[in-house]
């Protein structure tokens, strides 16, 4: 068992459930125009950076199966889901769920982090150059999902949860 | 007798590179010269030019305008809009008192009932849900001091993020380019620099209609000795494009791929200021990665225009010696906006051409105004170009304004405008002011926007001289005081601040906003730490004064400045005549407006990260890999659609659809298809057809033109106010419901759409203006 190897493949497997959670979170949250389109753009980065760890894996005894790179909003799923944010947008519930989504996607992007960090050390151990190129790239595009989950997390929050529970003190 | 409406851009006065633009004084009066009893002094606001003009008075009426020669901008000049737009001040249907929504109607109120209404509906909202249920819509047609007003009781007086302008729509691109490549605010250069250059490169600005005045200048350029090579970027054979060396019909919502193909042939054929880029910039490297993958084959593939094109577009802009860029909405209203826009800064860039006489970039502003919403803090900003994220920054403002850095909203950037509306449409924004604006036509995806400002627990304010679409759909309309009923300054795309007298008293009870909003903070009681009046001006040239003080040694200086310097004589620019003469831009972390984004995503860098890698006054070389843009033509809707101007009407022709003249010339709404296009629809010229996206329908008459195969444009102007009972016409029914990662801007210019026949016309022309883009290409 290459232990490498096994490791380029947990990080594959976290790509594309990220890549997953992406769709599924904006599809939920289709009536927020700014994350529907966002999140369909980082589910494509999540699947590239799937296709290349699939290549770069194979030296370390991993065959992985191709990306499931379904394109979004396509299902009959996907669809009703679409339909419903659509109609649920209209209710201000909605924020929750948009809260709880990004929480989701914020540590799934983080676990993806931790294991591109794995990943570098182990390009750096192994002396394979490709690898730590592509782990030097790919990785701060994660990086960058990061710090947009989390400028969504700022902007969303205040008002998520602050209109009508000014503090007691405050009245 | 309406000569400029055929004539646009009048006589020639051809001028050579280095001399000073002839004067040529336009004016168009109603009555005869010798009646005018006074000329008060002004600037246009039907366009970002801000050509100086004087305004005619006779019996308490405004008559007339006249171009001011001495002035900076226009020597004279003015253009169509401004030579008959002053009309519409005089329209019988101007609002002339408050009205309230009673039941279901909207009927006349006092000043009284009506303000009370707006206080108590505020009151009760932040009693119960605390001001982020609050909500402010602006314009990019008031004063500096009526938005520093504004920006000042929204940000400090009641707390709320959620404050935006209509100029997030048609400048937001500008600003964020320029702060992401210079690391603040400002137009670089001087309209004077158009004297001096020998290469125009204008992309996705249709100048010639949008900006008639300084187009005048360009063509005084191109038709006199030492002509400037001119580059257009430009899908529709417009104006500009005839008369180009080189014209680029690119593909909607491809602007980034040709860039970077254009910025690829300056690398290779080392086109490139290697020494001033590396005294100068950051970030060479990585954009020399990028754009190395983009050969003009590729991206001709992608752009749909001829790779030998590109190449001779490149050299010419890479063999000139002083290049004028310019940038608009063809860019700013596109996918992948703010990355395009600052391609071309990076164009400039590798040349070294900033900051220097004939060299320079435009991001062009779209609004006269536009630049003091950006400049006050009343749309995604502070005040002054400070930075939300440096707490000194905030500190600054709270002191100046004496109140807790806390009051002040900065845990993230201020609401832009889609957001606003979309935090009414789940009901967490509960009071909507809007101000001088109808987004009940401006905004992508009407029936959406329609919807949001119909709901029953949402309490919508207007504020406008007509009674718009938008306030048709009000709570309370108050009638609003506009250009020539009040006094103020204004400042225009290259940085030059005019002065705007009160010529006329507003017609009935008519308020200036910027009274209104005084009043309002008034009512309200808002006070700073001292327990003073926040808004604690007598007069518009107090809130002058005091954003002067604040701006005291940020980029957009006022404080040299005042009423008295700026009667008489010419418009002043703030800042000098060029910014970064010394090659030093505002990018050090101290200084800098924002600590930038990461183009493709929008996701900001951090601040802790910027500061470790201050760049201490050097400018961004930001590259940015072409994305396709979300809507792509299918087989369902096979059409790309893309929405725009005519060169008579401003906006929604809230004003231009009530002067005579710009009314006759483009009375009706039209779609512009390809011949080939048409032939496939079998659509002759005039016929009705109806165009539908996913989002809605349109019917209009077709005008077969020169636009490129495949695409489809329709003018933006047209909504409902003159066409009761229709609601298929507006071209905003079809655009979607996306903007720009950084910029926020909304996406304009790319939506899929389908084409049908309604009905032949026999060959009847379509009302489309019969000059200017719409023109078949001889």
């Amino acid at each position: 068992m290459n232990k490498i190897g096994l490791a380029l493949k947990q990080l594959y497997q976290a790509e594309e459930e990220l890549a997953d959670e992406y769709v599924k979170a904006g599809e939920r949250l289709a009536a927020e125009h700014g994350i529907w389109y966002a999140c369909k753009r980082f589910a494509q980065q999540c699947h590239l950076h799937a296709e290349t760890l699939r290549r770069l894996a194979e030296p370390y005894e991993q065959q992985l199966p191709p990306s499931d790179d379904a394109a979004v909003g396509e299902t009959t799923t996907a669809a009703l889901r679409h339909k419903l944010s659509e109609i649920l947008g209209r209710r201000p519930e909605s924020g929750m769920l948009l809260m709880r989504s990004l929480r989701q996607l914020y540590l799934q992007a983080q676990e993806v982090s931790f294991h591109w960090t794995v990943a570098g050390q182990l390009a750096q151990a192994a002396r394979d150059p490709e690898l730590l190129a592509a782990v030097d790239e790919l990785h701060r595009e994660t990086l960058t999902q990061i710090k947009w989950l989390k400028s969504q997390v700022k902007e969303a929050s205040p008002q998520v949860y602050a209109p009508g529970s000014s503090p007691a003190h405050a009245a | 007798m309406a000569q400029r409406i055929d004539d646009i851009w009048g006589a020639r006065t051809a001028f050579a590179p280095g001399e000073e633009w002839p004067q040529r004084i336009d004016r168009h009066l109603a009555v005869g010269e010798d009646e005018v009893e006074r000329w008060v002094q002004s600037a246009c606001v039907l366009c970002s030019n801000g050509c100086g003009l004087d305004i005619a008075v006779k019996d308490g009426r405004i008559v007339g305008v006249r171009g001011r020669g001495d002035d900076r901008v226009n020597h004279g000049r003015l253009g169509p809009k401004g030579l008959y737009g002053w009309q519409a001040n005089n329209s019988p249907d101007r609002l002339t008192r408050p009205l309230v929504r009673t039941n279901g109607s909207l009927v006349e109120a006092s000043w009284d009932d009506a303000m009370g209404r707006v206080v108590e509906t505020t009151q009760r909202i932040l009693d119960e849900q605390g001001p982020l249920a609050l909500g402010f819509y602006t314009s990019g047609q008031l004063f500096l001091e009526e938005y520093y007003a504004l920006a000042k009781l929204v940000r400090a007086g009641l707390g709320t993020p959620h404050l935006d302008g209509n100029t997030r729509l048609c400048t937001a691109t500008a600003q964020w380019a320029l702060v992401e490549s210079f690391g603040s605010d400002g137009n670089p250069g001087s309209y004077a620099d158009v004297d001096l250059c020998d290469t125009l490169f204008l992309v996705g600005h249709n100048v010639a209609e949008t900006q008639t005045v300084l187009w005048m200048r360009m063509l005084d350029r191109l038709h006199g000795p030492g002509r400037p090579r001119l580059v257009v970027v430009d899908p529709r054979p417009t104006p500009a494009a005839r008369e180009a060396d080189v014209h680029l019909p690119v593909r909607s919502g491809t602007n980034v791929a040709l860039l970077n193909a254009i910025l690829h042939e300056l690398v290779a054929n080392g086109w490139v200021d290697r020494e001033w880029v590396d005294s100068h910039t950051v970030g060479y490297d990585a954009l020399e990665r990028t754009v190395r993958e983009y050969p003009p084959e590729r991206a001709a593939e992608i752009c749909g225009v001829d790779a030998a094109a590109i190449r001779e577009a490149a050299r010419l802009l890479g063999t000139g010696e002083r290049l004028v860029s310019t940038v608009l909405q063809g860019v700013y209203q596109s996918n992948q906006a703010t990355a395009a826009a600052v391609q071309v800064n990076n164009v400039n860039l590798l040349r070294g051409m900033i900051g220097k006489p004939g060299s320079t970039v435009f991001q062009m502003n779209g609004q006269p105004t536009a630049q003091n919403t950006r400049e006050t803090g009343a749309n995604g900003a502070l005040p002054a170009f400070l930075n939300y994220e440096n707490d000194e920054h905030v500190d600054r403002l709270a002191a100046h304004w004496n109140v807790d850095p806390l009051a002040i909203p900065h845990w993230a950037p201020p609401t832009h405008a889609l957001q606003i509306f979309r935090f009414a449409e789940e009901g967490s924004i509960r009071f909507l002011w809007i101000s001088g604006t109808n987004p009940a036509v401006s905004l992508p995806e009407l029936h959406r926007i329609r919807a949001i400002l119909k709901q029953e627990r949402l309490f919508v304010v207007v504020s406008d001289a007509f009674l718009s679409e938008t306030a048709a759909l009000a709570d309370v309309v108050l009638p609003a005081a506009i250009w020539g009923e009040k006094r103020g300054t204004f400042t225009n795309a290259d940085r030059t601040v005019h002065y705007s007298e009160q010529a006329v008293e507003p017609p009935g009870e008519g308020r200036s906003d910027f009274e209104i909003f005084v009043d309002y903070a008034r009512r309200l009681g808002l006070s700073d730490r001292a327990g003073k009046p926040l808004l604690a001006f007598a007069s518009p040239e107090d809130a002058l004064e005091e954003f002067k003080r604040l701006t005291a040694g940020r980029p957009c200086d006022y404080s040299g400045l005042s009423y008295e310097k700026l009667r008489g004589g010419s418009g002043i620019q703030w800042g000098g005549e060029r910014l970064y003469v010394d090659g030093v831009f505002q990018t050090a972390a101290a200084d800098c407006e924002s600590y930038g984004h990461d183009l493709s995503s929008g996701a900001p860098n951090e601040p802790d990260e910027y500061r470790a890698h201050d760049p201490r006054g050097k400018a961004f070389l930001k590259g940015a890999e072409y994305v396709q843009p979300d809507e792509l033509p299918s087989d369902d809707y096979p059409l790309l659609y893309t929405t725009g101007r005519s060169v008579y009407h401003w906006h929604t022709r809230t004003k231009t659809g009530r002067t005579p003249e710009l009314q006759a010339a483009a009375p009706e709404m039209w779609v512009e298809l390809a011949p080939l296009d048409a032939q496939r629809l079998g659509v002759k010229e005039g016929d009705v057809v109806r165009v539908e996206s996913a989002r809605g329908s349109i019917e209009a008459r077709a005008r077969v033109c020169g636009i490129r195969e495949g695409v489809v444009f329709a003018p933006f102007h047209y909504g409902y106010w003159d066409a009761p009972g229709d609601d298929h016409r507006a071209a905003n029914e079809l655009t979607v419901t996306e903007w720009d990662p950084v910029s926020k801007q909304p996406i304009y210019k790319v939506a899929a759409v389908r084409v049908e026949k309604v009905a032949a016309q026999d060959g009847e022309p379509a009302p489309a203006p019969a000059v200017t883009a719409m023109e078949v290409p001889r």
